[in-house]
């Protein structure tokens, strides 16, 4: 994984695999702590204390057919390199919140990357689950849940193609107002 | 547009559009999209796939998404399927293929042979 926004899909496909119907993601980027703060919270079927652990394994998958679970000890790697780390909430049935810290200013972490391409992405293949976001930035916070971004009568009329790209662009607008750039917030940016 | 007899029509016909595509007669695309296809660039191949396909009007495409299926090297891999033909996979599917493949399958319904890894018949 390149950038941290590619982390974050793949943390929600992890949501989406644990039957969540609701995802809410909160960036934040907070120049005098020197934190980049990505959380995602989910209502999916969660993990009890031994599968929490081995979650991190990178040899440890719930997938039939499969060696290894990557997508967590990606994270991990990502944020440890960088002077930040992982902290996972979960329960069965209640949920999972994974909350992913990193050192803003740290050479070694990964840009931010295209959120908006992210979100527009995980919608097109989930569009039933409900996904919230809160973007605090440099500029402002912006906030939104996909069901209001583009509303279901739109999602109707449009159909998927066209309400995709028209989320895209709210998106892509919202959060520049909030002072969101792609590789935002480090010591280049 | 000037009265709201035409915003009725212009309503009417957007209905009648939904209804062909939510019947099974709409091409489906389905890109995979776990780790391994997610870190092989697969986000950027489905938005070049939804706005090549929203550039040329082909707003009748269902697009899906699907997990690992074991097959990693070759991700981003894409799968076309149009109703009554051979399901088409194609792999290293990156954005500039993937728009390709959008005009050539999906407009022209002309498989693009060089990066097809697979051909299931649809019962198959």
């Amino acid at each position: 994984m390149v950038d941290i926004s590619l982390h974050l899909l793949d943390l929600m496909q992890n949501s989406a695999r644990a039957q969540a119907t609701r995802i809410d993601v909160r960036v934040s980027e907070d120049k005098e702590k020197d934190t980049l703060t990505i959380s995602i919270e989910d209502d999916g079927k969660g993990m009890d204390e031994d599968e929490k652990r081995l979650a991190l394994d990178p040899f440890y998958t719930t997938r039939k057919g499969k060696k290894v679970g990557l997508g967590l000890p990606f994270v991990v790697q990502a944020a440890r390199m960088s002077g930040g780390d992982v902290k996972i909430e979960s329960a069965p049935v209640s949920g999972t919140k994974v909350e992913i810290t990193f050192s803003l200013s740290h050479i070694d972490r990964q840009p931010l990357g295209d959120i908006p391409a992210t979100l527009v992405a995980f919608m097109a293949g989930n569009p039933e689950i409900e996904l919230s976001l809160r973007y605090t930035g440099p500029a402002g916070v912006f906030s939104t849940v996909s069901h209001r971004l583009v509303c279901e009568e739109e999602r109707e009329t449009l159909g998927q193609i066209a309400w995709l790209s028209l989320a895209e662009k709210r998106l892509r607008a919202g959060l520049a107002g909030a002072g969101f750039r792609p590789d935002g917030g480090g010591v280049i940016g | 547009m000037k009265s709201i007899e035409d915003l009725e029509r212009v309503r009417d016909e957007a209905r009648a559009h939904i209804r062909i595509r939510s019947s099974a007669g709409s091409p489906r695309v389905t890109i995979g999209m776990g780790t391994c296809g997610i870190a092989a660039g697969a986000r950027e191949t489905m938005l070049a796939i939804i706005d090549e396909l929203k550039k040329r009007q082909q707003l009748d495409v269902t697009i899906t998404e699907t997990g690992c299926v074991g097959l990693c090297a070759k991700e981003p891999i894409v799968e076309v399927q149009i109703p009554g033909e051979p399901k088409v996979a194609y792999g290293n599917v990156d954005a500039a293929r993937a728009r390709q493949i959008v005009v050539s399958h999906l407009v022209n319904r002309k498989i693009v042979d060089d990066w097809v890894i697979n051909i299931r018949k649809e019962d198959e």
